[in-house]
């Protein structure tokens, strides 16, 4: 195992390493090496998941010093268990396929190697976020995913946007890391380490020692990868990066990652319910919120980008409520139906010349019909129509909600529940306007009607992420498993069997719940309500949002995505940067001038009076001999 | 060969000295003194690796130093070389950085009397060599000296716009430091009859001095040395000292020769005076904070790309401050760590900043934009070297800064948090950096500068390539230096949990 997991590390650096140093001017080799690695890590990870006995994961780990100083020491370890395995398949499988979707996107870019270097390190580091023991290891590989984020929305380098986003991504994120960092540093003082495992026996032993603040400052770091209030405001711009780089690490992997921590957290017992509590506040305030901003966007990937935050949103909510199993569920079905509404948005986007705005498109239904059924397959998984994959996990997180609310009946749970049941009804009026705008009606531009469906490496990948995003969550629901045991639906067991384990045992308990079929019938008509009312207002493009022209006022507060950005602005640009003005000012001016060229001064006046002493004659002598005289005797007399 | 080691290690000092005083009295040619000027570089930088690689506990004397050469030569005033596990990443330092400096200059085609400039190098370089292989402290301190002049007299020579200041202001500065710092050697000398560190650890050891004795005693060497250092609120010859001198010059002294304060603290004012030591940590980690948090302010409102590079230097040296405010194995080791990284980036972004500014014509980064697309290769560099300031793992600066901020914690969690922002404030000036120069559109103050784009030519990548190289090895296998400093620190009294 430890081959493998090591192999699967490091097999995409040397491939980014590869790459970026020998590689640049050579577009091609650089997408061979690039997507040669990508299928090596997944086919490695299959023999993995298929050598294990019946579809169970065997839990591995192994760690080796990598720097000690003092009583502190810093292990790079491989761990492997069922949340690993769960984890590094959707890295793996949707990382391979927008490997392949890359080649055809990109081609005519002038920067190949660039991108696919910085995709394969990615890779690298996505990896590395999975297979970590502890809480250090797993900021390093933190700060790398952050990293090839950055470079990534920095592709288009000479695009003024791509220089705000990529800037604005990697700051905010650094002010989650502050957090990060120092619940890492309390955790490391507190329970006198980091590692994983050590963590989960020393609290099972006392889970007095889990402390709220803690908890608090490590979701800091959760808050900002996985873009959560109040540090959302980074992954709308990030779009600005090429639509793969959206796909996989703004939708599917990277945002997931601080889901997929807080799980691994949550599993050992670190999250204490005050740190869960305000993880579900805030994450299903973010769900409902992000999910009426979508409508104030007419760009399709930052309307896409909305309805990531919104499910991160989701998921974040299932993580307060402490449903990890659920959670990483809901990450997985997201990971193929919104992995693949981008690379829809990009296969539209590659063929209608870089077009972005839904209300020019239109009419792509029969120019586009591999990428449109795809898209509707998709769309129908988003908002959880029976029997799509984003049904199961979708449906399981509010039917939870519910039941925690009939369970507890506090204000909070209910709230929790009023704010996840809004997300679930906005989701059909965005995709809706989505689908609606792009693919029906007619053309709006002309580089809508010139639009051909995209080749084969754009529509392969979109045809196999369709087939998961209708089939993904069959496996999980119905328990059908093939091929000895090894395979679940269409996804191998070992991958599946966290969720299935969580979802099997929600079922169960959720059966006893009063009510609970009503509710499921209220929200299986709301969707259809919401459809409606999505067909109604946004049915047929005509060039121009509807909201927008008939009220502006609305449209305008939509847009504005809750001022975050202004207020946000307003003080970096206002208080930040005038204080740091303020203080080179004083800088110079009392430190530098007053107080060294003063030093100068004084030296200098003291100068010239000792110079005025030794003026060389006997009277000026004789009278400061007088004068001395006379201080010490008054002193003596003293 | 016996006393091979030691051998090497006079050489790596005397080597650059020679080639220096060679270069400075010999009419030779331009390309013998280039010659010259290549051998003088090269030895001491081979010499610092090769006796890194045969730096083991197996070489240890009792004292904790290897490769003695007492048993070559002796006596009180005559100087002594040896390496004990601090010095040994500082000699390393000096060596790489005191290359790659040579290299860029050597690269250069429009240096005016190059024979002067490389002596006036070569001199520097030794002294910073000797300064870090003494082990009598008169010694560290004269090497010290040696490489300081030379910074002085280039700077009017061959410095930028401000420099007779600048260089007056410098002058001012670093001899009051170094002045205030020597007053407190002596005293320590009084106190053990030796300027021998061996000598000196040993008797304080036996007879430490009183509380009183010690506590008035290191303010003497804290903020003499502090000053060399850039302490706030002594930093303010620094950033105007880097912006005006030559290039080669600006990365042997921000990168190496400002180290030697924090190394003489570590070396030898922290083992002889622990309890002072002890009673001065809460002012020099309030001292160290403002470093940290108003002088990274401070640097996010600069405009020039040098100025801005170095008002971070001023800031991240509060970083090594508060790992030695710490008082604490973790705390003095990530200062050495990060020591050592700044270093090594500190010198690459001075080399490029001002390769940047010749070719463009342009210091402020606000007027730049889009010089990725026509300098990748220097844009590629800068990035890599701006990743390492902000701390990103992978560069040594990353475990500096981590268990400068997990020592911090136990010292105070308050402390930490404050000295972790400077994580947030070096990631926005740094990133925003990268943005104003290097992406977006030309700007259009920019074209009316008429630029030059050239990118880095091949000789003038392997400097940087050295610079990233050794960044990436230690960041890698930070092992290669922790070992070591474990060794030292275990032993000093001053990280002792109770030492009265």
């Amino acid at each position: 195992m430890a081959v493998l997991m090591n192999f699967m590390l490091f097999c995409p650096l040397f491939s980014a390493a590869l790459i970026l140093l020998f590689m640049r001017k050579r577009p091609l080799g650089a997408q061979v090496v690039s997507v040669a690695s990508a299928a090596a890590c997944l086919a490695a990870l299959l023999y993995a998941l298929f050598g294990a006995e019946n579809g169970a994961v065997a839990p591995f780990s192994h760690g080796a010093q990598l720097f000690k100083l003092g009583d502190f020491a810093f292990d790079f370890g491989l761990m492997f268990d069922s949340l690993s395995a769960n984890m590094i398949f959707v890295v793996c499988f949707v990382g391979f396929l927008i490997h392949i979707f890359s080649v055809g996107y990109m081609d005519h870019d002038d920067a190949k190697p660039r991108f696919f270097g910085g995709l394969s390190f990615f890779m690298f580091s996505m990896t590395g976020i999975v297979f970590s023991s502890n809480l250090l290891e797993m900021f390093v590989f933190w700060e790398f995913v952050g990293f090839s984020s950055y470079m990534l929305i920095a592709h288009y380098s000479a695009n003024e946007d791509a220089r705000a986003a990529s800037k604005k991504a990697f700051i905010t994120n650094r002010v989650g890391d502050f957090g990060f960092l120092l619940g890492i540093i309390w955790c490391w003082h507190s329970l006198g380490t980091v590692d994983f495992a050590e963590i989960k026996s020393l609290l099972a032993a006392d889970p007095a020692k889990a402390s709220t603040a803690m908890g608090l400052l490590v979701m800091c770091g959760f808050l900002g990868k996985s873009a959560q209030i109040p540090l959302q405001v980074w992954l709308t711009d990030a779009m600005a990066g090429p639509t793969p780089v959206s796909a996989l690490i703004h939708a599917a992997t990277m945002v997931a990652a601080g889901v997929f921590m807080m799980c691994r957290l949550g599993q050992i017992g670190f999250l204490t319910p005050g740190v869960l509590g305000t993880a579900l506040v805030l994450c299903s305030l973010l769900a409902f919120l992000a999910g009426l901003w979508a409508l104030g966007q007419t760009d399709i990937k930052k309307t896409l980008a909305y309805s990531t935050l919104a499910h991160l949103g989701l998921m974040g909510a299932a993580v307060g409520m402490g449903l990890f199993g659920i959670a990483m569920f809901h990450l997985t079905m997201h990971a193929f139906f919104k992995a693949g509404l981008f690379l829809v948005a990009g296969s539209v986007i590659h063929a209608c010349s870089h077009e972005q705005d839904m209300f020019k498109l239109g009419g792509l239904f029969k120019k586009m019909p591999v990428t449109a059924v795809a898209a509707l397959i998709f769309s129908l998984s988003i908002i959880s129509v029976p029997y799509f994959a984003g049904f199961y996990s979708k449906d399981a997180i509010l039917n939870c909600a519910f039941a925690e609310n009939v369970s507890r009946g506090d204000v909070l749970s209910l709230a929790a529940l009023v704010l996840i049941g809004g997300a679930a009804f906005l989701t059909p009026v965005y995709m809706g306007r989505f689908f609606f705008n792009i693919f029906l009606g007619s053309p709006q531009s002309g580089k809508a009607s010139a639009a051909k469906e995209s080749s084969a490496w754009m529509t392969l990948p979109l045809v196999v992420l369709a087939v998961f995003a209708l089939g993904g969550a069959w496996g999980v629901a119905y328990g059908l498993k093939w091929s000895d045991g090894l395979m679940s639906g269409l996804l191998p067991s070992a991958a599946t069997e966290l969720i299935s384990a969580a979802y099997a045992g929600k079922l169960e308990a959720l059966k006893n719940v009063d009510g609970m079929h009503t509710f499921e019938m209220a929200t299986l008509c709301m969707t259809l309500l919401a459809l409606l009312i999505s067909w109604g207002v946004y049915g047929r493009n005509k060039g121009v949002d509807p909201v927008a022209k008939r009220m502006p006022v609305l449209f305008g507060a939509l847009k504005a995505h809750g001022w975050f950005d202004d207020i946000y602005d307003y003080y970096v640009g206002k208080i930040q940067q005038r204080f740091a003005a303020l203080l080179s000012v004083l800088d110079l001016l009392l430190l530098h001038n007053v107080l060294v060229r003063g030093t100068a001064a004084v030296a200098a006046v003291f100068g010239e009076a000792v110079k005025r002493l030794h003026a060389a004659r006997a009277y000026s002598y004789t009278r400061w001999i007088m004068v001395g005289i006379v201080v010490i005797f008054i002193i003596l007399i003293a | 060969m016996q006393n091979f080691y030691e051998y090497l290690l006079m050489a790596s000092v005397a080597v650059p000295l020679l080639c220096g005083c060679v270069l400075a009295i010999f009419p030779l040619s331009t390309k013998a003194s280039r010659l010259t000027a290549l051998i003088g570089f090269i030895i001491p930088a081979m010499a610092a690796l090769f006796l890194w690689e045969a730096f083991d506990k197996a070489l240890y004397t009792d004292s904790g130093f290897a490769f003695l050469t007492s048993s070559i030569f002796s006596g009180d005033l005559l100087p002594l070389f040896g390496l004990n596990g601090l010095s040994l990443p500082m000699f390393v330092l000096a060596g790489i950085v005191g290359l790659a400096a040579g290299l860029w200059a050597l690269a250069q085609k429009n240096i005016e009397s190059f024979r002067m400039y490389a002596g006036l190098m070569l001199i520097m370089s030794g002294g910073l060599m000797g300064a870090f292989a003494s082990v009598n402290t008169l010694w560290m301190y004269m090497f010290h000296e040696f490489a300081l002049v030379p910074t002085f007299i280039a700077m009017c020579v061959w410095g930028g716009q401000g420099r007779r200041t600048a260089a007056m202001e410098m002058a001012v500065y670093l001899t009051l430091g170094a002045l205030a710092a020597l007053v407190g050697l002596i005293m320590l000398f009084i106190n053990s009859g030796s300027f021998n560190l061996i000598d000196m650890m040993q008797s304080y050891a036996a007879m430490p001095p009183s509380e009183a004795v010690q506590d008035f005693i290191f303010p003497f060497l804290l903020f003499g040395l502090g000053t060399l250092v850039s302490l706030f609120p002594f930093h303010s010859w620094a950033p105007r000292t880097y912006a005006a001198a030559p290039t080669s010059f600006a990365m042997l002294h921000a990168g190496v020769l400002k180290k030697f304060g924090l190394y003489m603290l570590l070396q030898v004012a922290l083992p002889l005076l622990p309890l002072a030591a002890k009673n001065w940590a809460g002012v020099l980690a309030a001292l160290a904070l403002c470093n940290v948090v108003v002088m990274g302010l401070v640097t996010m409102a600069q405009r020039d790309v040098k100025m801005m590079v170095s008002y971070s230097s001023v800031s991240h040296m509060g970083i090594c401050f508060l790992g030695i405010a710490s008082m604490s194995v973790l705390g003095a080791g990530g200062a050495v760590l990060m020591m050592f990284g700044h270093g090594l980036s500190v010198a690459l972004l001075f080399m490029l900043s001002n390769a940047l500014v010749n070719r463009l014509n342009q210091w402020n980064m606000q007027w730049m934009g889009g010089v990725y697309s026509k300098m990748p290769v220097l844009a590629c560099f800068f990035v890599a070297a701006i990743l390492a300031t902000i701390g990103l793992p992978g560069f040594v600066n990353f475990w500096g800064e981590l268990s400068v901020l997990v020592a911090l914690w136990k010292f105070s969690p308050a402390v930490c948090a404050a000295g972790a922002l400077g994580l947030i404030i070096s990631a926005i000036y740094g990133l925003r950096a990268v943005a104003w120069i290097f992406m977006g559109k030309a700007d259009r103050r920019l074209e009316a500068a008429q630029p030059v784009y050239t990118d880095l030519t091949w000789q003038e990548r392997i400097p940087a390539i050295l610079l990233v190289a050794a960044l990436v090895f230690v960041g890698v296998f930070p092992d290669t230096i922790t070992s070591g400093l474990d060794e030292v620190f275990g032993s000093v009294r001053a990280f002792a949990v109770n030492i009265k």
